[in-house]
């Protein structure tokens, strides 16, 4: 076989397949369609080629995923043996010893609460565990109001507030917090406690930088954990610190796309009871340029001539404040939480605090209750001075005079907040769990002298989120707390302190505790 | 310092190239918690019928203008659709509402259609959508080498950013930020 046999073979196949390309339908437009492109320009149309090769290689590719399978191949018999070996951890670890004598010895308060509450052994005790702190749970007003709402409205709104669960005495409510703290708006929870834990995912997204305090409450903690936002954090009131972390957060900022920044921190801390120095974190805010969310859940009612809070106590303009996040559940004697600031910052909410829109609305009298006892505290400033007074004699009968504690609390904090001295915890080697030991004696002591007090129960902080990582870590120290109200006498209040000083002290040199301090020779 | 974000990036330079890290597993669990409603809708019905017609009310409207000629017309009608398509599915990034925590703010749409798996039939079609289009306006521009050029470019710029290979890649130019 020669070439010229290849040649004619080669030419009668191609001859074939150029009769069987006519056949197919199409080819005619197909060849007038290369022909004309093709304009004498080999390059171009080499590119077009180049483009059409790619594009039909493209289109015969398997599909893949590209997420990274991050889990080990098991092995059906693998399979087997991992989920025989399997112990299922008890839901509900068992309780320890001490958790479980504190559960028996929790006094149960039979009949109204009160500043004399009736217990179930049949003692009645002076009741100093309670935020009833201006006594409104037994004020003829309220109740009369809240029986009239009671008989109009019925018992509760059965539904969520966007869906019909709004009365006219919510929006009312609403109208009277914003008036009485100066704000442009309010909106009104259902819960006290997710209120906050709400409203700050509601504004702080992924993204977002939050500088929050380290002794902040749990519920402010939840709120953080759930907003996914960077959280830095800054020294318990330490406010050159907080300085310090904003300054150094506006510089990293300046060179990044802008992002939302807030702070985060508490009026009247939950856990040490001390107050804030808001002047100078609006001040910082607007230096810094950040947002302020203020936790006023226990200064609400409180601080202040007439117990608008901080802004009041500190005389700051209430819009400056970014969102003032309040309790109505403590000593307004109603229920539920507030957020109070601008429309914007109100409206915002109403679509996207998953507090706000999942839960049904408050009931029509705790609404009315909280408004009333708002009014109360507006028209009777005198209310919040029988208070602070009963505070002043409670803490010169424990701070000074005692040998063992000393009280974090501001002197305007009706929850006074009793920790061992730092020289006895030194002295005595006290570890924590030795301090909330001694502590529960103490409070089951002074219940044994007709006393009831508690001490401050805080959850250890958990560090099981990343997004709460490094610099989260806060102790608190274990304290006695004391809630003062203004309807015992002056006598009531001297003999309650003296009682309550009287049982730390005996706690304090009962021969058992004190051999802590012997040291391990 | 424990690094931020997990991006790390080196000092300044005039061109940075670097792929997104991996997201925590905190960030993932949210993306999995809704169907991302941002890059679903490519898989829905008419979906892909839009892109022709959008294609072809384009070419109406350069048609429409006096004074444009065939060939202007369909190098702007080319242009246009690369344009748009280029700031919808590689520039924008992120979730343009507000439904999960902004879980996908530092993926563009591309990237978040079928959960980044690469060659699924949406993305083929999405990928064929321009080239035939190209592939037309040349033919229809009577295959002038400047009018080829422009829309060649055009073409390059959608398509280079579909590949697989610059899954997650991001380029930066002049960025004098380090991250330290």
């Amino acid at each position: 076989m020669d070439l010229h046999e290849v040649q004619a073979h080669l030419n009668v196949w191609l001859q074939d397949a150029a009769v069987t390309f006519q056949k197919v339908p199409g080819s005619a437009v197909l060849i007038r369609y290369v022909r004309s492109s093709y304009q004498n320009d080999p390059v171009r149309s080499a590119i077009e080629l180049v483009l059409v090769i790619f594009f039909i290689r493209y289109l015969m590719a398997p599909s893949y995923s590209t997420s990274k399978q991050n889990y080990v191949k098991l092995t059906e018999d693998e399979i087997d043996e991992l989920v025989g070996e399997w112990t299922p951890e008890p839901l509900v670890a068992p309780l320890a010893a001490h958790e479980q004598a504190e559960l028996d010895k929790l006094p149960v308060i039979v009949g109204p609460t009160g500043p004399k509450s009736k217990l179930a052994n049949g003692k009645t005790v002076t009741n100093l565990a309670s935020y009833n702190f201006y006594n409104f749970n037994a004020n003829e007003q309220i109740k009369e109001k809240a029986i009239q709402t009671l008989r109009t409205y019925g018992v509760g709104p059965c539904g969520p507030p966007q869906f019909y669960g709004t009365q006219d005495v919510h929006l009312k409510t609403e109208a009277d917090i914003a008036s009485y703290l100066g704000t442009e708006g309010c909106i009104f929870y259902a819960h006290s406690f997710s209120t906050i834990s709400s409203v700050i995912p509601s504004f702080c997204k992924r993204g977002d930088i939050i500088v929050a305090d380290r002794g902040v409450n749990l519920s402010i903690r939840r709120g953080l954990e759930l907003s996914r936002s960077n959280i830095k954090w800054y020294n318990h009131n330490d406010l050159e610190d907080l300085e310090q972390m904003m300054r150094k957060v506006a510089k990293e900022q300046a060179v990044k796309k802008l992002t939302r920044r807030f702070i985060v921190t508490e009026a009247l801390f939950e856990t040490t009871g001390e107050i804030n120095n808001l002047p100078k974190l609006i001040e910082l805010k607007e230096k810094y340029k950040f947002r302020l969310i203020l936790d006023e859940t226990w200064s609400f009612g409180v601080l202040g001539r007439t117990g608008r809070g901080l802004t009041e106590a500190q005389n700051v303009d209430p819009t400056q404040v970014d969102m003032i996040v309040g309790s109505l559940a403590g000593p307004l004697c109603a229920g539920g939480g507030f957020c109070a600031g601008s429309k914007d910052v109100v409206e915002h909410q109403k679509v996207t605090s998953t507090a706000y829109t999942f839960s049904a609305a408050p009931s029509a009298m705790l609404a009315v209750t909280a408004s009333e006892s708002i009014n109360l505290l507006q028209s009777n400033p005198e209310i919040l001075l029988q208070c602070r007074e009963n505070i002043r004699l409670m803490r010169a009968q424990l701070d000074p005079r005692s040998d063992w504690v000393v009280c974090t609390s501001a002197p305007e904090n009706p929850v006074m907040l009793l920790v061992f001295k730092p020289e006895v915890v030194k002295a005595r080697r006290l570890s924590v769990e030795d301090q909330e030991r001694l502590m529960q004696e103490c409070v089951d002591e002074a219940l044994a002298n007709g006393v009831l007090i508690t001490r401050l129960k805080s959850l250890p902080i958990l560090h099981h989120s990343s997004i709460l990582k490094d610099g989260a870590a806060h102790s608190v120290a274990p304290a006695l707390k004391v809630c003062v109200t203004s309807a015992l006498s002056k006598k009531d209040v001297e003999k309650a302190g003296v009682t309550i000083r009287h049982a730390i002290t005996k706690v304090m040199t009962r021969k058992t505790n004190n051999k802590l301090g012997v040291p391990a020779a | 310092m424990t690094d931020k974000g997990g991006r790390r990036r080196r000092s300044s330079s005039i061109l940075q190239v670097y792929h997104e890290p991996p997201e925590p597993i905190e960030q993932l669990s949210d993306q999995s918690a809704l169907p991302n409603l941002n890059a679903n809708w490519v898989n829905a019905k008419g979906a892909w019928t839009i892109h022709p017609v959008l294609i072809v009310c384009l070419k109406i409207f350069y048609d429409s203008i006096p004074g444009v000629s065939q060939e202007t017309s369909w190098t702007l009608t080319n242009i246009t659709y690369m344009f748009g398509s280029y700031i919808m599915f590689h520039y924008v990034r992120g979730v343009p509402f507000e439904f999960n925590g902004g879980a996908y703010d530092n993926l563009n749409m591309w990237e978040q259609i079928d959960d980044g798996a690469q060659y699924t039939p949406s993305k083929k079609f999405l990928l064929s959508v321009p080239i035939v289009l190209f592939l037309l306006s040349t033919h229809y521009t009577h295959y002038d080498l400047a009018y080829f050029t422009i829309n060649f470019l055009a073409v390059l710029a959608v398509i280079i950013p579909k590949l697989p290979f610059s899954h997650r890649m991001r380029i930066e130019l002049f960025s004098g930020n380090t991250d330290d």
